[in-house]
């Protein structure tokens, strides 16, 4: 609500409105919202498994390692080191300075814990797959040393562990329970501390003043809010009005509203989302041929340059730069070229064409209604009778999991490593999502999980992804560029992951 | 009257548990799984067999059906997929917004139609006639959503003197002690708080009320129009009673029965057009719940909600009638 | 209208059509008139469109209206997409769904109404216990499981707004014919040894075309109205196929740079339904004063 539009009848209320406007200013401490897009919805902190709830949890339990993308590396926190042992056998040592909130210190037992009761074995918990997957047991060796073994080689395991494992308190867990553990006597090693939780609508955290890592960050915000926003038009009229200082994935086209108030500017951040067309092996896809007519046919630059703004990066390939074993010379690539496209159908069979159904979500990723629609003349052009399909979310996403949807639009996120996303969508066996078979690649894929040498992995994963791009089981697309809202006040580079870390927030007073 | 009502009262079971058959199969009908909907994108099939475990999403549906009932019959709703946490729980910190909406609703619908109603009655042909029938024919034919969008556009866009969505803004609101915004600002006498509550709603008030503004204010006028020649007011009027006092005391209140009914049966309406209201405005109140736990396949959330509906549009029904009883003298159960 | 009440209350006759005459003509007029646009523009759609409603350009998107003439009168939208043809387009679908809807639900339900109150006992308790259900689920509700449950589609879309519709037929009709049943006429067929089918099919359902008539406009506005809900919420055709509610849908991300794209495709559904409720309104008191509150509501 905006003073400056009150009509004068009402100019007594205005003004009481003026007066309880927004705090922060008023306050020695300082205070950042955050307009999000996730819901916040449960106390239990291993209850979801989006990313930026895996930020915030592991901000207020550790994090247990962080990835930095300024160096593309993996650092320590409250895993301050580790090395591999053999293949199977992981051991992390722990820093001694991480306290939980009654000041006991944070040990083995409680990683421990974490892991095999509240991740793996808790039935409330939604992370098994995306944090353990294939670990089996964990023990504490001494009290700051934790060993962990997995059932086959796992060399990208740090990328599923880092700011992702949340570790929570054994001994409040044994004392009151679940559920009031984690509602009452929630307790971290992290430098903030959980203030407040209301599941759909907020989630609030505190700056622990004593805490090392704190104390490294001064300008570190004291408290910070996290507003569950889901419509843009609210977050960024929240942002305008100064309701929030930070929003998340301001759309390309309100982009200019918030850049005409000189109090805001917009980052853009190459995200690790990335976006591609899955095809099913069955005809007409079966044939190599047609898949790679698909990927000729659509002009992803024109796409981005027109619908998105200029507010992609196009993927030449499963990874972009930053991706973890990106390599820019890449071959084949799959360019804009219709008459291509034309020639190859004409090769497989189709030289009249050939009817295809594109399927799309709408509202789960920037634009995907639009961009796919967007697509269909392309692929006309190109020789083939395409219509668009937009069913449900959770319609689509059911039918995708079995295995019947034989062409759709879909993005998959957290691709900091790609070895997880490869295995899932590609790898014989692993889920019924594309159904693609492909021994070669197998053998790439198994090879690359299990070896630890970064410069044989990246060999590995190098050939893997090109045999995936030219048999094309999947045309990659882009990765959008999310642009965030940012108040001047605030410093802060958003990361790729959508993961926010308040500790590196530095605050104007 | 009381023997009646224990008759309305029984004759509602049966209805209750038919519909909470219907809801359970088109729920379960309806293609897409909870749990993958729930398991994050990375899951894999033994996760997703562990929570229908869990669920009791791998018993046959009559089984499941069964094991529901018993439960809602004690007044257990079971619990969301999607919160973990009970759905009458849930259901209770979601609701008292969109009373708060319909009430707001109402309240506008009935301030504009009913003086404008009686006033149009009592004056055939004349231009206030004319205005409320056009105002009348004006609402029903308005669709909610695309009032909604204009009236965002222009209060919100262009004028910027309400807000786009939401129902407060935060950090002026204190405690919440009722759930219902307005109330516990008043009681803490938190002005800031309710003027911040009035204009969050009043837009999704009126793009919901506008439809039940159009029919009430028909029938008003037509109910007027039709005691205005009953022989009572003619008798009023021959006994030289000012126009205003025959209007108001003899007509109005006789005319009120059919309005009784059209707010009654259009509450219904209301509970449901509060579904797309509440999406276009972010209104944190059960029909964007009912939205979000659809998506979701979040079954008990569903069957929750909807049963609530339902639950309230009977017991509407019931207390319209009782009014009717008390308003009318000649009816008699 | 209220010359109408007047008459009617104090039992006067003659004049009666001269004195409504006024009123009713200027209803009847402009809402014969709004629907007969409605209808033309219908049917001819591809022939008045200036473009291919689902052309993109995306070399011209979001154009704002040029004026009447121009090549884009009304604009394009986020794909580059000429608004006026879509808008025309749009209400072919608004017109299928409308007139199949109230056709498919006033068959079933007139029948099922009619078949209920003439029989009464069993047959009636049943087919009200239905009602009851049926009726008890909020409308859109129903509609968005349906469609869930079926898919996209332009038929679904028809059966999923079927669905509760065929009821104010089945209330109406009913409590008509229950009058009906006892009526002279009837009592004099019977004696004469007609069957119940000839008796329902001969004698009670003529007289109930004028009550559906009435309620069969209004129904159409009230279609148009459910049909552009459920494509708003996304569960109603697929992209292919413009239509008022999914344009409006599409236009929601854009209400503040894009005043064009929701203002006139929901102006479409409104001035339609207005046209639909006048003549609903001019049919009504012409055929019928009784339904005035009945039809009103619904």
């Amino acid at each position: 609500m905006n003073p400056r539009h009150q009509p004068t009848l009402v100019a007594l209320l205005a003004a009481l409105a003026l007066l309880a406007g927004p705090t922060a200013n008023t306050h020695a401490q300082t205070r950042v919202s955050v307009g999000v897009t996730e819901t916040i919805e449960t106390h239990n902190p291993y209850g979801d498994s989006v990313s930026l709830l895996y930020g915030i949890w592991s901000e207020i339990t550790g994090p247990f390692c962080t990835y930095s993308y300024s160096k593309g590396d993996f650092e320590g926190r409250l895993a301050e080191r580790w090395k591999v042992e053999n293949p199977t056998t992981w051991i992390f040592s722990l820093s001694k300075n991480y306290k939980f909130n009654d000041g006991s210190p944070v040990t083995a037992a409680d990683v421990v814990h974490s892991i095999m009761t509240r991740v793996i074995k808790d039935p409330q918990s939604k992370q098994k797959a995306s944090v353990a997957p294939s670990i089996v047991n964990v023990e504490a060796i001494d009290k700051f040393t934790v060993r962990v073994i997995t059932d086959k080689p796992t060399a990208p395991l740090l990328s599923l562990l880092c700011d992702r494992l949340i570790v929570t308190s054994k001994a409040a867990f044994d004392k009151y329970g679940r559920e009031a553990a984690d509602k009452e006597h929630m307790m971290g090693g992290g430098p903030y501390r959980l203030k407040e939780l209301i599941p759909g609508q907020r989630l609030v955290i505190a700056k622990r003043p004593d805490h090392p890592v704190a104390k490294k960050n001064p300008r570190a915000p004291d408290e910070v809010v996290y507003r569950v926003m889901r419509e843009t038009e609210q977050r960024v009229t929240a942002l305008l009005n100064d309701e929030v200082q930070i929003a998340q994935f301001i759309p390309p086209h309100l982009r200019q509203r918030v850049e005409k108030s000189p109090n805001l500017k917009i980052t853009p951040v190459d995200s690790v989302e990335i976006m591609f067309l899955a095809m099913q092996p069955k005809p007409p896809f079966d044939k190599k041929e047609v898949r790679q007519a698909v990927c000729h046919a659509i002009n992803r630059d024109q796409i981005v340059a027109t619908l998105l703004e200029g507010f992609a990066s196009r993927l030449d390939g499963p990874l972009g730069p930053g991706q973890y074993g990106y390599d820019p010379n890449l071959k084949p690539k799959m360019n804009y070229d219709p008459e291509r496209a034309k020639k190859l159908l004409a090769q497989a069979g189709y030289p009249n064409g050939v009817d295809v159904e594109l399927q799309t979500p709408v509202g789960r990723y920037t634009l995907d209604k639009q961009l796919t629609e967007a697509m269909i003349p392309m692929l006309n052009a190109a020789g083939f009778r395409a219509r668009l399909l937009t069913p449900e979310w959770a319609t689509l996403w059911a039918s995708v999991q079995k295995g019947t949807i034989p062409f759709y639009y879909m993005g998959r996120g957290s691709v900091q490593d790609p070895s997880a996303t490869l295995h899932q969508y590609f790898h014989t066996g692993e889920t019924p999502r594309i159904g693609y078979s492909n021994p070669k690649l197998d053998e790439l894929l198994d090879k690359e999980q299990q070896e630890f040498d970064p410069k044989k992995r990246r060999q590995y994963l190098s050939q893997a992804m090109s045999i995936l791009t030219e048999d094309a089981p999947a045309c990659f697309m882009w990765r959008h560029k999310l642009l965030w809202g940012l108040n001047n006040r605030v410093e802060y580079q958003p990361l790729p992951d959508a993961r926010i870390y308040a500790i590196d927030m530095k605050v104007r007073r | 009257m009381p023997a009646y009502l224990i008759r309305r009262l029984a004759g509602t079971v049966p209805v209750l548990l038919l519909i909470s058959l219907l809801v359970f199969l088109l729920i379960h009908a309806a293609p897409g799984d909870p749990t993958l909907m729930l398991l994050g994108e990375e899951t894999n099939t033994a996760e997703v067999a562990r929570a229908k475990e869990r669920w009791g999403l791998d018993r046959p549906l009559h089984v499941q059906y069964f094991k529901f009932l018993v439960a809602a019959a004690g007044g257990d709703f079971g619990k969301s997929f999607k919160y973990a946490e009970p759905v009458i729980g849930v259901i209770k910190t979601r609701l008292p917004a969109t009373i708060e909406l319909a009430v707001f609703s109402i309240i506008i619908a009935t301030l504009l139609a009913i003086p404008l109603g009686v006033w149009a009655g009592s004056k055939p042909n004349s231009w206030i006639d004319n205005l409320g029938t056009t105002c009348g024919l004006f609402g029903i034919s308005m669709p909610s959503f695309w009032l909604a969008i204009m009236l965002i556009l222009l209060l919100a866009g262009v004028l910027n003197i309400l807000p786009t969505s939401g129902r407060s803004t935060y950090g002026i609101a204190g405690p919440e002690r009722t759930g219902f915004y307005l109330f516990d600002s008043l009681l803490q006498r938190n002005w800031p708080a309710v003027w911040d509550m009035l204009t969050h709603v009043f837009m999704p008030a009126l793009a919901l009320g506008v439809n039940m503004l159009g029919i009430l204010m028909r029938v008003t006028r037509s109910a007027v129009l039709e005691v205005m020649n009953e022989e009572y007011v003619v008798t009023a009027r021959a006994k030289g009673l000012a126009e205003k006092n025959v209007v108001w005391r003899h007509v109005a209140s006789n005319a009120l029965i059919p309005v009784i009914t059209v707010v009654g049966l259009e509450l219904g309406t209301l509970l449901s057009g509060s579904i797309i209201v509440e999406t276009v405005f972010a209104w944190p109140g059960s029909g964007s719940l009912l939205i979000t736990a659809l998506n979701a396949r979040d079954y008990p959330l569903v069957t929750g909600v909807v049963m609530t509906y339902t639950m309230a549009f009977v017991a509407i029904n019931l207390i319209i009638d009782g009014l009717y009883a008390v308003v009318d003298p000649r009816i008699r159960y | 209208m209220q010359s109408l009440t007047l008459e009617s209350a104090t039992e006067r006759s003659g004049g009666r059509l001269a004195r409504l005459v006024p009123r009713l003509h200027v209803k009847a007029f402009t809402g014969g008139a709004i629907v007969a646009i409605f209808i033309l523009v219908g049917v001819l759609g591809p022939a008045l469109a200036p473009h291919d409603p689902n052309k993109q350009q995306l070399t011209a998107m979001m154009r704002p209206p040029q004026g009447i003439g121009a090549i884009h009168a009304l604009g394009t939208d986020n794909l580059g997409r000429d608004i006026l043809s879509r808008v025309i387009h749009g209400s072919r679908v608004s017109l299928l769904v409308a007139f199949a809807v109230v056709f498919v639900s006033g068959f079933i339900g007139i029948t099922l109404g009619a078949v209920s109150g003439y029989f009464g006992g069993k047959v009636d308790f049943t087919i009200q216990k239905l009602v009851e259900v049926v009726w008890a689920f909020p409308p859109l509700l129903l509609g968005i499981t349906i469609m869930a449950f079926l898919g996209q589609g332009l038929f679904n879309l028809i059966l999923a707004l079927v669905a509760q519709r065929w009821i104010p037929y089945c209330r109406v009709v009913r409590a008509q014919t229950l009058s009906l049943r006892e009526r002279d006429f009837i009592v004099a067929a019977r004696c004469l040894g007609a069957t119940k089918r000839q008796i329902i099919l001969r004698h009670i359902i003529p007289n109930l075309i004028q009550t559906s008539l009435v309620i069969g406009t209004f129904a159409m506005a009230s279609s148009i109205i459910a049909e552009a809900s459920l494509s708003f919420l996304g569960v109603g055709v697929p992209p292919e196929i413009p239509t008022w509610g999914t344009m409006l849908a599409d236009a929601r991300i854009y209400i503040s740079t894009a005043w064009w794209l929701p203002l006139f495709p929901g102006l479409c559904i409104f001035v339609t339904v207005l046209g639909i409720n006048l003549l609903g309104d001019a049919l009504r008191d012409l055929l019928d004063p009784r339904l005035k509150r009945t039809a009103s509501g619904i």
